[in-house]
């Protein structure tokens, strides 16, 4: 009678399932061979890859002259992918942090990638304001480390030098958790494993784990732990990105609600991003028992609503530039709008205000193909969330003389796919080599919401109180006997 | 003695087993001799290992230290006496080309020349400078300098080819010998020139200049007497009216008109009382875009403009008018020319009129006007006629029917390039052919050089010895200021040397010329630092007019042009003019004041006409610089030329700037650059002369584009407050009215003290010593760009080649922005230079991760490049978008190797001597901008330092503010009351002074003077165009 919840409640895990199954389920694909799908989906990732590193050695090599940026759009695709790939990543973080802590039992099929997916999305992010640098070889000025040169110290005030300290922060402990989260898994692989090389493997992953309840109860305490560490985490880190415009002076940047509405659209853009994979994954490795429609329609949820901030935030900023008269901030909104970039704007508005009310359909929201391509759709309109917000404030700012268009080239491009290899490559390698569900968090809810479990309380449903106060007190007087 | 037991251990005082044990067996284990045998025995024992090592890494320093590029910096074995390394040597010089001049002063580096300055000492230009004077200095160090003298394309040497020319002259068997050059005015060379026709009688020389003033030579004649052109003073013009002259650019000497002019237009207190300026032209030039009235024309129509400006300043002045004059069927020219006649009948004796026509009978009208309104004496003076220009096109065409006839013998050319600029360059070339002997002495493979049998290179003028009399009683003096580069040789050793003197010295020559008129030897070496003599004081003076205006304008009504649909102009651009320099990277990536186009001609074409032809430039596209081209033809010559739509272009004009399309051999930066106009210069039948239109032309778009690299597309300051603008009526009214706005504003957040209170965050910089500060007077600035070029020579700013400036990477720390406001078909244009505003609360600042930009505490904005890591967010935050990024290595300067980016030649050991050894070569990755010159602030505080006095005010001028011809640019500390700076300020603080961008209170050191047009309130009124939601 402690697991008890309503059968009204949608399960969580589907079918009828112990909690040797549920290990069969999510541990056995892992231990067969990588599939030709699996083989292909990798080389593929991989040439993304390394078009990246050859884009990336290219601009290094000749100077950020060969991307399309210039003296008055001094940012363009490098920022505006590292802002969106920190977005992303916020999802994650915010399923596995705020949701513990909002005891949201639906989070544990989902969390495992979505840490994963955070992790990955953070490491694709750090990419770009590294090698966007003119002298990529001195980075490490940025590090405020002692030195002999004064000591000359870093620019405390420097909304970049906070970029550093919250994102690399934010990667630490996304490692922390993700990876704490993954050693009672490992020791199960372990457990399982029959070939040498991966019982010694997964030994070394798994730190020794034995599941003493000494064990259990640690990880669950640092679970606590971190997840407290991480709720401020998820609403700093993007914070922090969005005071990179928010301290500037350029209209368009200098704007208060920054931080909300990089945070709001963060969420929004993660969970898109989660969807995208999950609805992969479960399909590709049979999850679906996992990774339920009520899985996917719970976020689709999260996806509208943040939504709704993120259009709230438009609609303010266009509100505030109109109100505050100044000729500046009213010329950089009407030139985001009406000016030569238009169409950016209008993809924008499309992808992140529009096309989210689909979702007040429940059947839309529990359309699987409609989700996936809404995922990719809302990702796209955050890229170019950000892709407005920084080259349409810059390249119509204050002095008219210096207004110029912006257009990328090559090694922007490929930058950027390059990112998408390395993001693939390592969900590929992940999702074959782990668990990409948390085994042992779904046994913690399956028997209080597994179907098979929550069909075994239809019989108790239908019984009325006398009834099932009777048979209660039969039950312990039989117990005491 | 008691049996004191001192025990270690409780083992020892209970004396267990096991300590017994220990005991007993005190060294109980093997000693490890095995492991050290084992060691010994190793295949890299220890010592070895550690030979290896120190071998390996001795061995790997070498390897590298190999690898580094040694740089050798060798110490002078005996010291000249004048070179001290790091202290700059100053020589005074003069720039004299084609007729061009300047006298400058020259800044010598340890021998070499570095960076050019005006001469103060000149009466003339008053120490300003054009861009092309400042561009003169990297031209010294171009690569496609010839470097020897050639015979038949090959080299030689000097003996070879004096042998060779001296036979071949004296063999000519009575053929002439013909001189050909650009104008030339230096009293000695016209002397040895003399000499030269003594030994070869027959000898004729002949004057040539492609933008020829022959019209106002040959008028001059019939008005005056005189074949030569009078001084003009604009200074003392309360009226100008220009008939398409464009004299603050490119017209006769636009430095000297320029620093004129501008003296017309400062405003002292709050009384403005400046000149007026009527311009009629049908082109938009640099003089045009300053005019206070501006009317367009067809190139055709100037006759009967100037017919009726006559008869409308006759009228006004009661003097008698011409007969049959036509009138003007446009409403807007009448009411020009009645504005005109107007203004200038009302200011008798204050009134100048100009014109740009090379038409004599123009010019004779021209004259007439200026005799009516008394200009001799005050505004045009005859005592003092100018020698710049003196070619008589008539003689050339002589000379080329001449050359065909086979009449020549010997053909010597001395600085002009017919084969490029002559109208009929092709038959000039080919009558080249049929002269025996021919030599040229350009300094470069120009087209005319590759076609001369004999090639004897002259130095450039920074290597020369001369001297010039640009005015009649003004002399100026040039003086080498490095040994010559290469083995080039004086045009006057080469004349010295063919009159068969074994050892020609122009040196020698020059003195014994001008030691008996100057009184020794002492004198002349004065002379020579001085650089300039000039008569103590000058009487201005007329000349009495005895022009036949009935008849000139009798001939002007029959020969009347038949007017075209569509004309076209040809013009001269600021930067490249005829297209001497045309090699000059400098100039070549200068912004046209007027286009902000570099590194390419075009057609210029009205935005009516624009939009006939379906071309419309909105603000979609205007940013695309892929600009459809259009086929041009006219005169039975056809040319493929970009398309430019300009503002203030006549809506059935064309324009196309000569000076480009010069061959490859010109050199890397000039070859291919454009297409050739100079062929569509015509020639009037009547008077010989050149003429620059062309009045009947067909304009068809081909279908494709080509990309202008052009630096400002967006025309309209917006109506945004970083312009401000008024009349002299509202200024004299309320001089206060323009910059209230941002008075209240400041007033509102504390007035004297808004440095402090508006801000949340007061803690601003204390500045305890001098405190920088620059004025930029918007009324002055006519928008030259001097100031880019001499900030580019002083600041080694990169040169990037065409497709970086389509890319948006220039790089110059001061640009000028142009603007226009008002009809598209005839706009308003104000100038404004936009340098880094060494704002005291900068923006740039603080996003700076590393610190790489700060502030010091004379209140500069400095850039670390040491620092800089590149991450561009200083740029970003720049609301003035004044930061430069090294988007590529331009100079060489970078860790990477190969990686250059040079596409014009900027890069070579020898053009690279130009960089200036106190400014950093910036490498790749690294932002740069405006410093204020702070390697010359140094310089300035040290001298006052070592001098042990608090520094005086202009001792520190930065390079822009040195270069301006109209001294728009004021500069200096302004913690000193009586500096002019802190004068400037005082005076227009609640007048003209403002800040751009006051509001972000990021608090500029460079302020700006409004500008005040002397224009009717109703004619300047301009909607504003402003964009609201």
């Amino acid at each position: 009678m402690l697991h008890y919840e309503s059968t009204v409640r949608e399960p969580l895990v589907n079918g009828s399932k112990d909690y040797h199954q549920v290990t069969e389920d999510i541990i056995s694909p892992l231990e067969k061979k990588p599939g030709k799908l699996w083989w292909i989906a990798l080389g593929f990732a991989l040439t993304m890859l390394l078009f990246g590193v050859w884009s990336v050695f290219w601009e290094t090599y000749w100077g950020i002259g060969v991307w399309g940026e210039n003296r008055t759009v001094g940012w363009a695709w490098d920022i505006t992918n590292f802002v969106w790939w920190v977005g992303i990543g916020h999802a994650g973080t915010l399923i596995s942090a705020i949701l513990l802590l909002f005891r949201q039992g639906w989070r544990t099929g989902v969390n495992r990638a979505a840490e994963a997916m955070t992790i990955f999305a953070v490491l694709c992010a750090g990419q770009f304001p590294v090698w966007h640098m003119g002298r990529v070889w001195l980075a490490f000025f940025i590090l405020p480390y002692p030195n002999s040169r004064g000591p000359l110290w870093v620019n405390f005030n420097s909304p970049l030098l906070w970029d550093v300290f919250a994102v690399s922060t934010y990667l630490t402990v996304s490692i922390l958790f993700w990876y704490s989260g993954l050693i009672p898994d490992v020791a199960t692989i372990r457990d399982r494993a029959k070939k040498k090389f991966a019982k010694w493997f997964y030994g070394i992953c798994s730190f020794g784990w034995r599941g003493t309840a000494k064990e259990w109860q640690r990880l669950e305490a640092l679970a606590l732990l971190l997840a407290g560490l991480s709720t401020p985490l998820v609403l700093s880190v993007h914070s922090v990105v969005s005071m990179d415009f928010a301290t500037s002076v350029i209209p368009g940047w200098h704007e208060t609600i920054f931080p909300p509405y990089f945070v709001a659209g963060a969420i929004f853009s993660g969970f898109a991003m989660v969807q995208t994979l999950l609805i992969l994954t479960r399909k590709i490795l049979h999850l679906e028992d996992y990774v339920t429609l009520g899985h996917i329609e719970a976020m689709n949820k999260i996806i509208m609503l943040t939504g709704g901030i993120v259009a709230m935030a438009y609609i303010t900023e266009l509100f505030i530039a109109w109100y505050s008269n100044v000729v500046y901030e009213q010329g950089a909104f009407w030139w985001r709008i009406f000016g030569p970039y238009w169409w950016a704007y209008i993809i924008l508005i499309t992808c992140n205000v529009v096309s989210p009310q689909l979702f007040w359909f429940k059947k839309l929201r529990r359309n699987i193909p409609f989700t996936f391509v809404m995922s990719i759709v809302v990702n796209i309109g955050m890229w170019f969330e950000r892709f407005v917000i920084i080259v349409l404030s810059l390249y119509h700012d204050f002095m008219p003389s210096a207004w110029v268009y912006y257009s990328p080239r090559w090694p922007e491009l490929g930058f950027y796919i390059g990112t998408f290899g390395l993001f693939f490559t390592c969900y590929l390698i992940f999702a074959k080599y782990f668990p990409v569900i948390a085994v042992w968090e779904i046994r913690s809810v399956l028997k209080r919401s597994g179907e098979s479990y929550k069909q075994q309380m239809v019989a108790i449903e239908q019984k009325t109180t006398e009834e099932f106060m009777q048979e209660v007190q039969h039950e312990h007087a039989v117990a005491a006997h | 003695m008691s049996e004191k037991k001192y025990w270690k251990g409780l083992e020892e005082l209970y004396n267990t087993p096991s300590y017994q044990k220990t005991v007993r067996n005190e060294f109980r284990e093997e000693l490890p001799f095995g492991e050290i045998d084992e060691l010994m025995k190793a295949k890299t024992p220890r010592r070895d290992f550690l030979k290896y090592l120190g071998f390996s890494i001795t061995a790997a320093t070498i390897a590298a230290s190999c690898e580094i590029q040694v740089r050798k910096v060798i110490p002078y074995v005996n010291k000249p006496v004048d070179i001290t390394p790091g202290v700059p040597n100053y020589y005074a010089s003069t720039y004299v080309q084609d007729g061009d001049y300047c006298p400058v002063v020259v800044k010598t580096r340890e021998g070499r020349p570095i960076k050019i300055e005006g001469n103060t000492s000149s009466s003339i230009t008053r120490g300003g400078t054009s861009a092309m004077v400042q561009a003169s200095v990297l031209s010294l160090y171009d690569t496609a300098r010839l470097r020897y003298p050639m015979i038949e394309g090959k080299e030689a040497t000097w003996e070879e080819l004096d042998k060779a020319v001296t036979q071949g002259l004296a063999n000519l068997g009575g053929a002439p010998i013909v001189l050909l050059t650009t104008t030339l005015m230096s009293p000695a060379t016209e002397q040895l020139i003399q000499e030269f026709s003594q030994k070869y009688p027959g000898t004729r020389h002949i004057t040539y200049d492609a933008v020829s003033y022959a019209g106002m030579l040959l008028a001059n004649e019939a008005s005056y007497g005189k074949r030569a052109i009078p001084s003009y003073h604009f200074e003392h013009a309360k009226a100008i009216v220009s008939l398409g002259a464009d004299f603050l650019g490119t017209w006769l000497s636009p430095v000297e008109f320029a620093s004129q002019y501008a003296q017309t237009r400062k405003i002292k207190g709050k009384k403005a009382d400046l000149s007026q300026h009527i311009q009629f032209e049908s082109y938009m030039s640099l003089t045009g875009a300053n005019a206070d009235y501006r009317y367009t024309h067809r190139p055709s129509q100037l006759p009967v403009i100037v017919l009726n400006l006559y008869n409308a300043v006759a009228q006004a002045m009661g003097k008698p008018q011409l007969a049959n004059v036509p009138a003007l069927n446009e409403e807007a020219l009448q009411k020009g020319i009645q504005r005109a006649a107007k203004l200038l009948a009302s200011h008798p004796g204050e009134a100048l009129v100009v014109c740009g026509s090379n038409n004599p009978q123009i010019q004779i009208l021209v004259n007439g006007i200026n005799e009516m309104l008394g200009a001799g004496g005050k505004t045009i003076d005859w005592n003092a006629p100018v020698n710049y220009r003196k070619g008589i096109d008539a003689d050339m065409q002589q000379l080329v029917a001449d050359m065909e006839a086979g009449k020549i013998g010997a053909l010597l050319i001395y600085g002009a390039n017919p084969v490029y600029d002559y109208y009929d360059g092709q038959r000039f070339a080919n009558a080249l052919k049929k002269v025996a002997l021919t030599v040229s002495f350009n300094e470069r493979r120009d087209e005319t050089t590759v076609l001369c049998r004999y090639v004897a290179p002259d130095h450039h003028y920074l290597e020369s010895w001369g001297d010039a009399e640009p005015k009649t009683g003004y002399y100026s003096f040039i003086q080498p200021t490095i040994f010559p580069l290469f083995k080039t040789r004086a045009f006057q050793e080469s004349l010295m040397a063919w009159m068969g003197n074994p050892q020609p010295d122009w040196h020698a020559y020059l003195m014994k010329f001008w030691e008996p008129k100057l009184g020794g030897l002492e004198a002349w070496e004065q002379a020579l630092q001085n650089g300039v003599i000039e008569p103590q004081q000058s009487n201005l003076a007329g000349l009495p007019f005895k022009g036949d205006v009935q008849a000139a304008a009798a001939q002007l009504l029959a020969n009347q042009p038949k007017p075209g649909e569509l004309e076209l102009v040809l013009y001269e651009k600021v930067g490249i003019r005829g297209g001497r320099w045309a090699n000059n990277p400098w100039l070549q990536e200068m912004p046209d004041p007027i286009s902000k186009c570099t590194w390419d001609n075009y057609v210029c074409i009205s935005p009516a006409l624009a939009w006939k032809l379906g071309i419309s430039i909105n603000r979609f596209n205007e940013n695309d610089l892929n600009r459809p081209v259009a086929r041009i033809a006219a005169g039975g010559k056809e040319v493929s030329l970009p398309v430019l739509v300009l503002p203030g272009m006549p809506k059935d004009v064309v324009a196309v700037a000569v000076g480009y399309g010069r061959s490859a051999e010109v050199g890397k930066a000039a070859g291919g650059v454009g297409k050739n106009a100079y062929p569509w210069v015509s020639l009037n039948a009547q008077n010989q002369t050149f003429e620059y239109y062309q009045p009947a032309v067909s304009l068809t778009l081909t279908g494709e584009t080509y990309p202008l690299a052009i630096t400002q597309t967006h025309n309209s300051f917006e109506g945004r407050p970083i312009i401000l603008e008024t009349t002299q009526r509202q200024y004299n009214e309320d001089p206060g009215e323009a910059t209230r706005e941002q008075r209240e504003e400041r007033e509102r957040y504390g007035g004297e003290n808004y440095a402090t209170q508006g801000t949340l965050y007061p803690n601003i910089f204390d500045f305890p010593g001098l405190k920088w500060g620059m004025s930029i007077d918007l009324n002055s600035c006519i928008g030259c760009g001097a100031c880019t070029i001499a900030c580019q020579a002083e600041n080694n700013v990169a040169v990037v080649g065409k497709d970086q400036v389509l890319a948006h990477h220039e790089m110059h720390w001061i640009r000028i922005d142009r603007y226009f406001s008002g009809d598209p078909e005839n706009p308003q244009v104000v100038f404004q230079p936009m340098l880094c505003q060494q704002c005291d609360n900068a923006p740039c600042e603080n996003v700076c991760p590393v610190a790489a930009t700060n502030h010091s505490d004379e209140g500069l904005n400095q850039m670390v490049y040491n620092r800089c890591i590149g991450t561009r967010y200083c740029m970003n935050n720049c609301p003035y978008k004044v930061r430069r990024f090294n988007w590529r290595d331009w100079q060489g300067a970078d860790s990477f190797a190969d990686n250059l980016k040079d596409t014009a030649d900027m890069n070579s050991d020898l053009t690279r001597m130009v960089l200036n050894p106190d400014v950093t070569v910036r490498g790749r990755g690294v932002m740069e901008k405006c410093s204020f010159c702070v390697q010359r602030l140094q310089d300035a505080k040290l001298a006052a330092k070592k001098a042990g006095r608090p520094l005086l005010d202009g001792e520190a001028m930065t390079a822009c503010q040195q270069a301006c011809p109209t001294q728009a640019i004021v500069f200096g500390n302004v913690h000193d009351a009586g500096a002019a700076i802190s004068q400037i300020r005082e005076e227009n603080k609640d007048t003209r002074l403002y800040y751009v961008l006051d509001d972000l209170h990021t608090l500029p050191n460079v302020n700006y003077l409004v500008k005040v047009v002397n224009k009717d309130p109703e004619d300047f009124y301009v909607e504003p165009v402003q964009h609201v939601l």
